[in-house]
């Protein structure tokens, strides 16, 4: 698996579209707490961390799927803490949830104005 | 030689840029291009602090609010050029005093292509933008514009630059090229 992370408009999903030739059918964008992992890349997992009670036991459950995945997770961690619990909470999930996933891959992209920091 | 500096806030970026500007333009021309629009007291002190840190530095301050091509109206484009901010030439483009403050998307494309086109033409310039993209935020479709467009700007120039760092808590990241001092 491949992680790919970085601010908001950074570049991420470009640079996985040059870097590994993935095309629009390739890739499904969280909206919910649902992933098709049947899709190669799998964009905003942030959007599904903030939807899903357990984002880590999911991932865990469904480990086989996403071997051979390509996953783009937006840095959400910098600032003050946030005044509302759902982004708290949101925050807090997504980043367990990345540090899990940095674990597991063979490589961590960050993107910073669109050049490539390799972390891992 | 073309630089981009982006960090968070108070991370020393206009700081190294600085000494980046003043070490590109040996004993030539060096100009510091002035952004901010003062808007009140708390802006003048902001202006007056800046100008402290400058003073002995040689650079002559060009006042440019928007269009950064214009700073060739009265400056040597063969000499160099201290953008500080990117930021700050995006906000007052997309959000014009002069209309209100009424978003003006056109405007701040005609802002980042003159950006762009600056930073081909002159033998020189450091720019420093703000890392505006790592918060867990909603924010107002206004702010998400800004935020969108500065990110576009950042990487175009971060693109066509020589040397692109990222600044945290005034350590360098040097993300493209090298940083000699």
């Amino acid at each position: 698996m491949i992680l790919i992370i970085g601010g908001a408009y950074q570049g991420k999903l470009d640079f996985a579209k040059e870097q590994f030739g993935i095309t629009e059918a390739d890739i499904h964008t969280c909206a919910d707490g649902q992933i098709d992992f049947s899709r190669r890349c799998i964009d905003k997992v942030e959007a599904f961390a903030a939807c899903h009670p357990d984002p880590i036991g999911y991932f865990e459950e469904n480990r086989a799927a996403w071997q051979d995945s390509i996953l783009i997770l937006q840095d959400i961690f910098c600032g003050v803490v946030p005044m509302g619990a759902e982004n708290r909470v949101w925050r807090q999930k997504t980043g367990r949830l990345a540090q899990y996933l940095t674990r597991e891959a063979a490589q961590v992209s960050r993107i910073f104005c669109g050049l490539e920091q390799r972390l891992k | 030689m073309t630089f981009f500096l982006s960090g968070g806030a108070k991370c020393g970026k206009s700081g190294l840029a600085q000494r980046i500007a003043l070490s590109l333009a040996g004993d030539g021309p060096r100009y510091y291009v002035a952004t901010l629009i003062p808007t009140g007291a708390e802006d003048q002190e902001r202006i007056r602090l800046h100008l402290e840190d400058r003073a002995g530095m040689g650079f002559q301050t060009v006042e440019c609010f928007t269009d950064v091509m214009d700073c060739l109206r009265y400056a040597d484009p063969r000499g160099t050029f201290l953008v500080d901010s990117v930021t700050s030439l995006i906000q007052n483009a997309l959000f014009p005093a002069e209309r209100n403050y009424e978003m003006d998307p056109e405007g701040a494309m005609r802002c980042a292509d003159s950006l762009v086109q600056f930073a081909r033409t002159v033998d020189n310039a450091v720019f420093v933008s703000d890392y505006i993209y790592a918060e867990p935020v909603q924010y107002s479709a206004s702010t998400e514009e800004y935020r969108k467009i500065l990110a576009a700007v950042d990487r175009r120039l971060a693109g066509l630059c020589d040397t692109v760092i990222e600044m945290t808590a005034g350590q360098p990241t040097i993300h493209k090229g090298e940083l000699k001092l």
